[in-house]
């Protein structure tokens, strides 16, 4: 849950990038890092933990602040987690305080099953922290799009996206910055409007 | 999930009050407040040679993931941990189910001098962040100023 300052009207927000191994989360974050425009001193160092191989090992980490939101200083921290099976108590630790999740799937037919089984993974992981994906807002990202044999955006919806709302799904070559930011700020929309929603005084 | 209450001027100059009390008793060089999730709450001391943000967060992962290991190993009493340097080292201690007090201080500094400030920093923080809950512990958020409908975009990539 998000941190509010009231005493230097600062709000501090955990986004996690969430799927299946190499899938491109990292790539997202590593996107982000080298193309957003801020203000100086606006963005911080992205920090990687990952193997020889180039594959997560813990974290990566993005710290980072919206030029456009005024009221309170918003700072987003970005974190993906590991994608590998193993590594699963590793993704515990980083969803702990999560207020946002970016799903980002492999759209490759054959990377289908492990797609699903990492959304499942996201939904067992959640609850075991006491957490309901249906309260935690979300996006999905169909990385990948420029490869060959990828599967329709109609049959990802249907396995990933398939709910009575469905949230919102973006397509995303993220290793070209394409879909990149499109998710990053669908995400803190839907984060900030839960956050003013909730604020709204409730009358019984 | 349980998380931290809403915290106004007071309770985070009671807390800086703590740090800096902990920081001259010590003789320690920046001390500082991470939620478990990684976020950095308050700090004191020694900031510009520091990059804070990302030492809350790598620091709240490898205490979250030390005090994991423990529960495999049985050990149920895992309340702080000491990263040893030549020049400077690091002590974290756990505050309550929800923060962490890292302490960084020279080599000079013996651990156990960091760690017996410490003990008795943490429960003074973890007292202030109960009277922050008990002040309204269902109290909404208060992001009335917040504007977030004026662009069209939060993050923009650049040209």
């Amino acid at each position: 849950m998000a941190i509010i300052n009231q005493a230097n009207r600062e709000l501090q927000v955990k986004i996690v990038y969430y799927g299946p191994a190499m899938g491109g989360k990292t790539t997202n974050l590593v996107q982000v890092h080298d193309h957003v425009q801020t203000a100086q001193g606006n963005k911080g160092k992205l920090v990687s933990l990952a193997t020889s191989s180039d594959r997560t090992l813990f974290f990566d980490f993005l710290p980072i602040e919206a030029m456009a939101i005024k009221g309170f200083k918003t700072k987003f921290q970005l974190y993906t987690v590991p994608g590998q099976v193993i590594y699963n108590t590793t993704r515990q630790l980083v969803l702990r305080g999560v207020d946002g999740i970016v799903f980002v799937a492999d759209s490759r037919y054959d990377k289908m099953p492990e797609n699903v089984e990492s959304f499942q993974n996201l939904q067992d992981n959640l609850k075991s922290l006491k957490l309901d994906l249906d309260d935690i807002p979300y996006v999905l990202q169909y990385n990948k799009r420029d490869l060959p044999d990828v599967a329709p955006v109609e049959y990802m919806d249907f396995l990933l996206n398939n709910r009575e709302v469905q949230v919102p799904a973006f397509t995303a070559c993220a290793n070209k910055c394409e879909g990149v930011f499109e998710s990053l700020n669908m995400i803190t929309r839907m984060l900030l409007h839960k956050f003013v929603n909730q604020s709204q005084p409730q009358y019984a | 999930m349980a998380t931290l209450p809403q915290l106004v001027e007071e309770d985070i100059l009671a807390i800086e009050a703590t740090l800096r009390t902990l920081l001259k008793q010590s003789e320690a060089a920046t001390a500082l407040i991470a939620d478990k999730g990684g976020f950095l709450i308050a700090h004191q001391g020694n900031a510009a040679d520091y990059d804070l943000t990302s030492i809350a967060a790598l620091a709240s992962g490898a205490f979250m993931a030390s005090q994991s290991i423990a529960g495999m190993i049985a050990e149920t009493n895992f309340t702080s941990a000491y990263q040893q340097g030549e020049s400077f080292s690091l002590f974290i201690q756990e505050v309550d189910e929800f923060c962490l007090l890292l302490v960084i201080f020279p080599a000079s500094v013996g651990v156990g001098t960091v760690k017996y400030y410490a003990s008795a920093a943490a429960p003074r923080v973890a007292r202030q962040m109960q009277t922050a809950q008990a002040r309204d512990p269902s109290a909404g958020l208060d992001l009335s100023v917040l504007n977030c409908a004026e662009t069209s975009g939060f993050f923009k990539r650049r040209a």
